[in-house]
C-alpha cells in the first residue's frame, strides 16, 4: 500500500505519448545504415587522403604484379591483355573480400562497448562490415574505368563485353559469401583470439589459390589444378567479374559451384551464429 | 481504505505489466580470465580446459507495471547488473525469458556508443539513431540535448578531445532524452560534479512524473529511497524479496550490516 500511495503522489496523469512504432526490419535497416555511414565517416574524416587510401592498396598491388610479370618476366598471352586491366578486374573485388574477412575477426571485439550498452540486432556487426567495404569497392571502380580508357591508346585496348551484365550476380554472390563467412568467423574469434592470425595466413594462401594474377582459362578443363581451383568459390565469382573485358573468362560450372558453396556457407553461418551469439554476449 | 489509496489501486489494476521476467537464469564461467586457446579447438571435448560454471541468476520471476520505479538491491556480484542487462536485451538468458513491452532507454555504460574520432554533433545523431530515434526527432530535440549537457561551444570538437566529465554529460543527455517508456539506470549517477548530478536527479524525477517506468540498480540507500517505490533484493543469484523499497532496504541492512 505504501508504494501505491507514493506513486499516486507522482501525478501519473501525464502519460508518455506512444512513439511512432517502427517495424523490426525498418529498425534493422536504420541501424545498419547509421553504422555503415559511421564507418565511412570515420574513414574519410580522420585521414587527409581519405578516398585515396581505399584505392591505394589495389593500385599498388597492381603496379607490383605488373612490374613482376610484364616487365621482369615479359610474359603475357593475348587473352590476358591489357594485363593491368586483367589484374584490376580481380584485384578490386579481392580487396573487398580480403578487407571484409580481416575485419570480421574484430567485428565484436572492437565494438564491445557499444554491444554491451545498446540493444542492436547482433548480425548487424557482420552486415555493416560487408556493406561498408562493399561501398568502398564500388567507389574504387572508377579507377578501373580510368585504366580501361588509358588502354584505348595502347596496341591492346580493353573492350567492354556483353558479359558485363552479369556483374551484379558476381557482387551478390561475393556479398553472400562474405556474410556467410563473417557469421562463422566473428563469434568464433571472440573465444579463440589466435584465430585472427590464422585468418590472415589463410587469406594470403587464398590469394594465390584464386585466379587473380593468372586466369582460369590457362588450365585445361581436365587438369588437376583446375579441379582444385574450381572448388574455391572465389574462382567462379572472379570469372564473372573478369568476363566483362576478357573473352573466355566466364566459367559457368565454376559459377554454379560458387553459388552452391556460398549459399551453403551462408546457411552454416546463420546456424553457427545463432548458437554462439549468447556466449559471445557473455564473453564481451 | 482512503480515497487516495483506492484511486491508486484502480490506477494500478488498469495498468498493464511492461516488464515480465519468467524464471530467468543465466550462467557464467567462474574463471573469466581464462581464455580458451587455439589447441582447444582441436582437442577432444574431455581434454578441453573447461572452467567451472555458476548461475549468476536463477529462477528469477517478477513483473513490473507501467509507471513503477523498481530498485534492485544486493551486494556486489549478486547479479544486479546482469539482471539489468537481460532487461535491456544486451544479454540473452540461458533459461526462461524476459518480455519487455515498449522501448527501453538504457543508462548502462552510456558512453559506449560514442566514437572518438567523430564530432559531438555527429555522435549525438549516431547514438540517438542507434537507440531508435529518427532524424527529424533528433533535430527537434537537438538544442534541448546540447543545452542540458551544457557543452554548446564544443559541438564540432572531436569526442576524444572532451573532458571525461563532458563525455558523460553529453551521453546522459542523449539517452535521457529518448522518448522511451522504460528507463534502465545502472549507477551512472555516481559520475559528474555535484551540480550535474543534481540535474540528472531532477531529470529522472521529471521522467518518472511523466509516467515512465524505471528499473534502477544502485548501492546508494538514499537514491533508492528517493526514486523507487518497490525493491527487488538479489542474493547469490536468487530473488530473496520483492516488496516496498523501505522493507527491502531494511532487510538488506539487517542481513549485511
Amino acid at each position: 500500500m505504501i508504494s501505491e500511495a507514493k506513486q499516486s503522489e507522482r501525478r501519473v496523469s501525464a502519460v508518455v505519448a506512444p512513439r511512432r512504432e517502427r517495424s523490426v526490419s525498418q529498425r534493422y535497416r536504420h541501424s545498419l545504415w547509421l553504422l555503415t555511414k559511421r564507418d565511412l565517416q570515420v574513414r574519410y574524416t580522420t585521414s587527409a587522403l581519405g578516398y585515396v587510401w581505399s584505392i591505394l592498396d589495389p593500385l599498388l598491388m597492381s603496379a607490383i604484379y605488373y612490374f613482376v610479370f610484364v616487365v621482369v618476366f615479359k610474359r603475357g598471352s593475348a587473352t590476358e591483355d591489357p594485363y593491368i586491366v586483367f589484374l584490376m578486374t580481380a584485384l578490386l573485388p579481392w580487396t573487398w573480400f580480403n578487407g571484409s574477412i580481416n575485419d570480421m575477426a574484430m567485428a565484436f571485439i572492437r565494438e564491445a562497448k557499444l554491444i554491451r550498452s545498446t540493444s542492436i540486432p547482433r548480425s548487424i556487426w557482420v552486415m555493416r562490415i560487408t556493406l561498408s567495404k562493399g561501398i568502398e569497392f564500388l567507389l574504387s571502380l572508377p579507377v578501373l574505368v580510368v585504366f580501361v580508357i588509358i588502354s584505348e591508346f595502347t596496341p591492346t585496348p580493353a573492350h567492354i563485353r556483353f558479359d558485363a551484365v552479369y556483374t551484379p550476380l558476381a557482387i551478390l554472390l561475393e556479398a553472400v559469401l562474405i556474410v556467410g563467412l563473417g557469421l562463422i568467423i566473428a563469434p568464433v574469434v571472440v573465444f579463440f583470439r589466435d584465430l585472427e592470425r590464422a585468418i590472415k595466413l589463410v587469406l594470403r594462401l587464398l590469394f594465390y589459390a584464386t585466379p587473380i594474377v593468372y586466369g582460369i582459362s590457362r588450365f585445361d578443363s581436365s587438369s588437376a589444378i583446375k579441379h582444385v581451383l574450381d572448388f574455391n568459390p572465389l574462382t567462379g565469382i572472379m570469372s564473372i567479374y573478369r568476363s566483362s573485358f576478357f573473352a573466355g573468362s566466364l566459367d559457368w560450372p565454376a559459377v554454379i559451384i560458387a553459388s552452391v558453396e556460398s549459399l551453403v556457407i551462408l546457411g552454416i553461418g546463420i546456424l553457427m551464429f545463432r548458437r554462439n551469439v549468447r556466449a559471445v554476449l557473455k564473453e564481451l | 481504505m482512503t480515497q487516495q489509496g483506492m484511486l491508486a489501486t484502480a490506477a494500478a489494476t488498469a495498468r498493464k505489466p511492461v516488464i515480465v521476467a519468467n524464471d530467468l537464469g543465466i550462467q557464467f564461467k567462474r574463471n573469466r580470465r581464462h581464455r580458451r586457446n587455439f589447441k582447444d579447438l582441436f582437442a577432444e571435448s574431455s581434454r578441453r580446459a573447461r572452467p567451472d560454471e555458476f548461475w549468476a541468476l536463477r529462477n528469477v520471476s517478477f513483473s513490473v507495471q507501467s509507471g513503477e520505479a523498481v530498485g534492485v538491491v544486493g551486494r556486489n556480484g549478486q547479479g544486479k547488473s546482469t539482471l539489468l542487462k537481460l532487461v535491456a536485451d544486451v544479454m540473452i538468458p540461458d533459461e526462461g525469458r524476459v518480455a519487455v513491452t515498449g522501448g527501453v532507454a538504457p543508462l548502462i555504460e552510456i558512453t559506449g556508443g560514442f566514437v572518438d574520432d567523430l564530432s559531438v554533433r555527429e555522435n549525438v545523431y549516431l547514438t540517438a539513431g542507434l537507440h531508435g530515434m529518427s532524424v527529424p526527432e533528433i533535430e527537434n530535440r537537438f538544442d534541448e540535448i546540447i543545452s542540458f549537457a551544457d557543452i554548446g561551444d564544443f559541438l564540432d570538437t572531436p569526442y576524444k578531445h572532451l573532458s571525461s566529465g563532458m563525455r558523460v554529460r553529453i551521453a546522459f543527455s542523449v539517452i535521457s532524452r529518448l522518448e522511451e517508456p522504460i528507463l534502465l539506470v545502472d549507477e551512472v549517477l555516481a559520475v559528474g560534479d555535484r551540480q550535474f548530478k543534481e540535474k540528472c536527479y531532477n531529470r529522472i524525477d521529471e521522467l518518472l512524473a511523466s509516467g515512465r517506468t524505471m528499473f534502477f540498480v544502485s548501492h546508494s540507500e538514499a537514491d533508492l529511497l528517493r526514486f523507487c517505490t518497490r525493491g527487488l533484493y538479489l542474493d547469490k543469484g536468487k530473488l530473496i524479496l520483492d516488496g516496498p523499497i523501505q522493507e527491502v532496504v531494511d532487510r538488506y541492512n539487517a542481513d549485511y550490516k
